[in-house]
């Protein structure tokens, strides 16, 4: 199986735009790889479009960097944090998973 | 470093990254990837994907985007005349015809070395970039000593990059700004008259795209 990137995926923009450096993704984590393939892999088998998965990214950005305005000092989540939370709560929104399946039930 | 220039609008630079620092501690780490591991198994376990894909989905993504976009047109232009004379005369849809865009209304203008002429690509004001094509921009394309001195003396510049140019080749800077965003389009390598498409791509480095460098026969 030879796998083509999905432009929408690669060329997100603004806010959500894929953490790079000189063109490269950036992982600091081997949990953060596993988290952005999962969403991917998911989305290109077609079980969600692009842009609802996008959508709930920008909204997650959006209220970490309101929340970090607000107070600096204190530690906010990261992109590919951002991108987990949205990962699960559009497994929910399709019925993919159930919210007590979630290993983060217990933190929101 | 940061957005030394506002001018014109947010897509003018490249996108700004916050995120490149990791600020997690070990302890949240740990939590973190315990949190992707249960949900990977949980997936994989509803038989809705397998490790293996993973794997491949990541490699894919690490190595097929950013720089290489830039490299698949230019190995295209080498190997197909009249693409190559699409792409220089509008290289915009060109290049989107390869799939590549997320250009927000820049106009990409690709420029071909030839044995007498040699391009070399900078942003004077600040940092515009073609980043669809090309990633973000290396550090030192921001620089201001790249940005001002490719302008005076480019011959000298490209010395220091390692590439020595004959007295007789003309250089030509092109100075890139919110509306237009230039790539060089290298020269094809002697030697490589064999080579595919696929093998080609892998000799194309942003450098040369840059116009910093050439393009080698050989992968460094």
């Amino acid at each position: 199986m030879k796998l083509t990137p999905n432009r929408n995926i690669s060329n997100i923009e603004g806010d959500a735009v894929l953490p790079r450096k000189n063109g490269e993704l950036v992982f600091h984590d081997a949990w953060e790889r596993r988290a952005f393939a999962l969403a991917v892999a998911l989305c290109e088998q077609g079980h969600y479009q692009w842009d609802e998965f996008r959508d709930h990214l920008i909204a997650e950005i959006d209220a970490a960097d309101k929340a970090k305005a607000q107070s600096p000092d204190t530690s906010f989540p990261g992109y590919y944090e951002n991108w987990l939370a949205s990962f699960e709560k559009v497994l929910i929104e399709k019925g993919i998973c159930t919210l007590d399946q979630l290993p983060s039930k217990t933190t929101e | 470093m940061g957005n030394e220039h506002s001018h014109g609008s947010s897509a003018h630079s490249a996108p700004p990254n916050p995120y490149l620092e990791k600020h997690t501690t070990p302890e949240q780490t740990e939590a973190l990837e315990k949190r992707v591991r249960t949900l990977e198994s949980l997936l994989i376990k509803k038989g809705l994907v397998s490790a293996e894909t993973l794997d491949k989905m990541v490699e894919t993504y690490e190595n097929d985007i950013g720089p290489l976009n830039g490299a698949k047109v230019v190995a295209r232009a080498w190997v197909d005349p009249a693409y190559k004379e699409r792409l220089l005369k509008d290289a915009t849809p060109a290049i989107a015809e390869l799939g590549f865009s997320g250009l927000q209304g820049e106009h990409m203008v690709v420029v071909e070395n030839t044995p007498s002429v040699h391009n070399l690509v900078v942003c004077t004001l600040c940092s515009c970039y073609p980043w669809p094509v090309l990633g973000l921009p290396p550090a030192w394309f921001k620089e201001a000593a790249y940005r001002s001195r490719s302008v005076v003396d480019p011959r000298g510049v490209l010395h220091d990059f390692g590439l020595t140019l004959d007295e007789s080749v003309a250089i030509k800077v092109w100075d890139s700004s919110a509306e237009i965003r230039y790539m060089v389009l290298p020269e094809r390598p002697a030697g490589t008259e064999g080579m595919s498409e696929e093998e080609l791509v892998a000799l194309v480095t942003r450098d040369a795209m840059l116009g910093v460098t050439k393009a080698e026969s050989r992968v460094a």
